[in-house]
This record gives structure tokens, C-alpha cells and sequence, in this order.
């Protein structure tokens, strides 16, 4: 049977390897959704990838901001109603801005929840509401949700909150079936990264693809013997 | 959906989902119907199971008096995709059930309680597809009943348990059977708790099927602890 995975942050780093590695998979996956904001990156990797692609998978270009939440509401509503049911829900889109915490702007806190908390929540709420049956969601949380770090309030507190808003999506759409699993990659090097540790080389630390692979592994049948709560990836 | 009556033949249905009680038994402070399993209102529980059942195609909930906003919200929220008529409780449950049966648009009707939040699409689709008209979900009794009379408390007699059955939900029955055993009640003056006897009384044949124990309905504090466990760790035995 035909699936469809959809995945946000998916115009770069983890977000585009998942999508890399979806669209070559044996999950069944025929149409992925990539949602991002506009950019050159998007652009040119989507094109890169539609190159690449085997035939019979189609790539559906949104690009929107998921920390804009009415802009969001609208895409999910269009997309639904183009793709039909979302199989696969990959929330990767993150943001941050790491400043200890009397350099906290508040506007900025508000925009790190927007992008990582109310994102995902709103994605899964609204396609819920548009009647969608997930058969996995994947949470992409951060191991700097599990211990809080100097420097990194907005961001710590965001991926703990993404850590137990899985922990109670799982709870509650287990009468669909469906899977829910936070994953919290350890040091990735993505642009994230580099915002968060600017001085590392990131040639030394995990890649993008090493978690995109154990995403498709979750995703498929593997994924179920493994316990969800809080899958811990780091090098 | 104007099809699927010739796709399903004769069978397809009207689900009566009973709603409208309060929660004296459970000591809950609002309706029983809105008490929560595991954090979600009791009542989600059994319109999802029915939304999966492709021959039911229409649901008819009872809220009680002053509550229908809140079913209504319910059924918007989670994207309940069958049909759904709203009807106001009766004082009596033989009363309730008579009102959602005059909203039944199909010949043949289901009667479900949301108090059983553990029912299965399966559960549904067995009664469904039985050969028989009138049929229900009954169990074993593990323990003996006595007939009393509760003014004197004498003792009166025996009831042989082998031929007893506890009574759950769903039934199925056929909507002129079910209104006929409505009317035999009303006119021999008679209030009956559940259905399936007053139809057996009206002389109307009515069968049972075996109940799963899992089935329980909630009334006590102590039912939504367990139906609450029972629903949150389905499929994990080894915990």
C-alpha cells in the first residue's frame, strides 16, 4: 500500500537525509511532503534530490514557517486535502537562538516554543481534527531537553517539552494504533549545531545521516520492539 | 453514502449510544459520561470503536440535560466521521433508549452504554454479522444471585446460576422488535432496566453471544482505575 511521510526542517541537515532515506526505503512510501521555510538551501537540495529519486516517489514542495501558526494551520488544511492521509509525521524543524539567561528576549523564547513545541503540536492536532490516522510520529527532541545547559535556556526547555508532549501523544493516540516516538540526537552537525557550538569542527561529531537512519528505522517495523519513550542518539 | 444500503443489504445501522447518565455510583462531580479513562473522556472511547464499523451509519448519542455542546464538541474534535444525531436523556434508561430509537434511521439498531469504554470495532462487527435479528453480548456469573424480598429480607428462593447471564452492551436488534418490546413495557405498565429481557418478556426472541470479561462498564471509582490500566497497557503483557 501507498504511504505518505511528511516531514518538517526538511530543507537541510536531518530533516533532508530523512527524506533522502524515506524516499529510498522499503516503508512503502510513494509521496513526501518537505516542509521548510523558503530558502536558496530548500531550492537547490529539493532539486538535488529530485535528481536523484527513484521513480514512483513524488516530492510535495510546502514552504512555510512552522513557528507561524495561522500560515501553518492553512498549509496543513491544503496539504491534507492534496496528499490524503499522512502516514509518517517526522517533526524535525528547530530553532534556536542560545543566549544565557539575562540576554533572554522574550520575543525569542516565544519564537524557540513557536518553532519547537507548538509546531509539532500543531501539526499533529490539526491533521487529528482533519480526521488522519498516523501510523508514526517521530518527535525530534535534543538530549538538551533531558539535562538543562548554561547558555541554552529557550532551547532546553523547548526539547523538555517536546520529551513529555510525546510521552502523552503516545499515551493518547494509542487507540489509533498509532506509534509516537521522541528522539533526542546527541551533538549533530547541522546549522543548528553550529549556531549552538560554533568552534567545534563538525566533521568530528555525528551527521545528519546517521540519524536519518535510525528515524527510517523507527518508522518501520524494527521500530516497534524498540522502547520509544526517549531514543537517545549520539556518537 | 446513499449506497451502502445495497452494499451492506439490509444490515446496515443505527447505533443508540447511551450518554445521558450521572455519576451518582461513580461519586464523579460532573455526568458520569464525562469522566475521563487514562485523561480522555470516557465517551471517546466508544465512538471511535463504532466510527471503524463501516455498517454503522449513524450514531444517535443522548447527552444529559444542559450537556449537548459538550458531546457536540467531543464528536467535532475527534473528527467522529459517521453521522451523529444529538437527542436529550429521558428520566429512565428505558425512556433514553426509547427516544434514541426514534431517531434510528436504520431498520436495525445497536444499543451501547459509553460507560463500556472498552467495546471493540470487533464487538460491533460480531453483532453485525450474527444470523440473528436480536442479539447481545451476556457472561457467566462467577457467583450466586438470590431472589429476595428487600422489605422483609427473607430469603425467597434459588435461581439456578448455570441459567443466568449478566447483561452487556452492545445488543443488536431489529428496530420493530425493539420498539415492539418498548410498547409491550408501556402497556403492561413495566420498567425494565436493559433490553434484551424486555424484548424475551414481550415474547420476542432474543440470543446472546459471549461477553469478554475486559468489557466492564465503569461505575465505581475503582471501575476507571481499572479500565484506565486495562486501556493503557493493551498489547504490554511483560510490564
Amino acid at each position: 500500500m501507498s504511504k505518505t511521510a511528511l516531514v518538517t526542517g526538511a530543507s537541510k541537515g536531518i530533516g533532508l537525509e530523512t527524506v533522502r532515506r524515506l524516499a529510498t526505503s522499503d516503508l512503502g512510501i510513494d509521496t513526501i511532503v518537505l516542509m521548510a521555510r523558503a530558502s536558496q538551501a530548500y531550492d537547490d537540495n529539493v532539486a538535488a534530490l529530485e535528481a536523484e529519486l527513484p521513480a514512483g516517489v513524488t516530492l510535495v514542495r510546502e514552504t512555510v514557517d512552522v513557528g507561524d501558526r495561522d500560515a501553518l494551520i492553512d498549509v496543513i488544511a491544503r496539504v491534507h486535502a492534496q496528499v490524503g492521509n499522512i502516514d509518517f509525521l517526522v517533526n524535525n524543524a528547530g530553532y534556536t537562538n542560545p543566549v544565557p539567561i539575562h540576554q533572554v528576549d522574550f520575543a525569542d523564547f516565544e519564537r524557540t516554543i513557536a518553532v519547537n513545541v507548538y509546531g509539532p503540536f500543531t501539526l499533529v492536532q490539526e491533521l487529528l481534527h482533519l480526521g488522519n490516522r498516523f501510523e508514526v510520529i517521530v518527535n525530534i527532541a535534543s538530549t538538551a531537553g533531558m539535562n538543562g545547559r548554561s547558555g541554552w535556556l529557550t532551547y532546553s526547555a523547548s526539547k523538555a517539552a517536546v520529551i513529555n508532549m510525546s510521552e502523552v501523544m503516545r499515551e493518547e493516540l494509542k487507540i489509533y494504533g498509532t506509534r509516537v516516538v521522541c528522539l533526542s540526537p546527541g551533538r549533530t552537525a547541522t546549522d543548528l549545531r553550529k549556531v549552538l557550538a560554533p568552534d567545534e569542527d563538525p566533521t568530528t561529531i555525528m551527521q545528519p545521516q546517521h540519524v536519518a537512519q535510525v528515524i527510517e528505522t523507527m518508522l518501520g517495523p524494527t521500530g516497534q520492539y524498540v522502547d520509544q519513550q526517549n531514543v537517545i542518539v549520539r556518537q | 453514502m446513499g449506497d451502502l444500503s445495497t452494499y451492506f443489504g439490509a444490515n446496515v445501522i443505527s447505533l443508540l449510544l447511551l450518554n445521558g447518565g450521572v455519576g451518582a455510583r461513580a461519586k464523579t462531580a460532573g455526568p458520569k459520561q464525562f469522566v475521563k479513562i487514562n485523561g480522555v473522556p470516557i465517551l471517546v472511547y466508544s465512538l471511535k470503536e463504532a466510527d471503524e464499523v463501516e455498517a454503522i451509519t449513524q450514531i444517535v448519542v443522548n447527552y444529559p440535560e444542559g450537556h449537548r455542546d459538550t458531546v457536540e464538541q467531543i464528536v467535532k474534535d475527534y473528527a467522529i466521521a459517521t453521522p451523529v444525531a444529538y437527542v436529550e436523556a429521558g428520566e429512565t434508561r428505558q425512556e433514553s433508549v426509547a427516544r434514541l430509537l426514534d431517531e434510528a434511521t436504520n431498520d436495525v439498531v445497536m444499543i451501547h452504554e459509553s460507560a463500556r469504554p472498552l467495546v471493540s470495532a470487533a464487538d460491533f462487527r460480531e453483532l453485525a454479522e450474527s444470523t440473528h435479528a436480536n442479539v447481545g453480548f451476556m457472561r457467566e456469573i462467577s457467583f450466586t444471585v438470590a431472589p429476595v424480598d428487600p422489605d422483609s429480607q427473607r430469603v425467597t428462593g434459588s435461581l439456578e446460576r448455570a441459567r443466568l447471564r449478566n447483561v452487556q452492551l452492545p445488543q443488536k436488534f431489529a428496530k420493530a422488535d425493539l420498539r415492539a418490546g418498548h410498547q409491550f413495557a408501556l402497556s403492561s405498565g413495566r420498567t425494565y432496566t436493559e433490553d434484551a429481557t424486555m424484548c424475551a418478556d414481550a415474547g420476542i426472541d432474543v440470543f446472546f453471544t459471549e461477553g469478554d470479561e475486559r468489557n466492564l462498564k465503569v461505575t465505581t471509582p475503582g471501575d476507571v482505575n481499572l479500565a484506565t490500566h486495562l486501556l493503557r497497557h493493551e498489547g504490554q503483557e511483560d510490564v
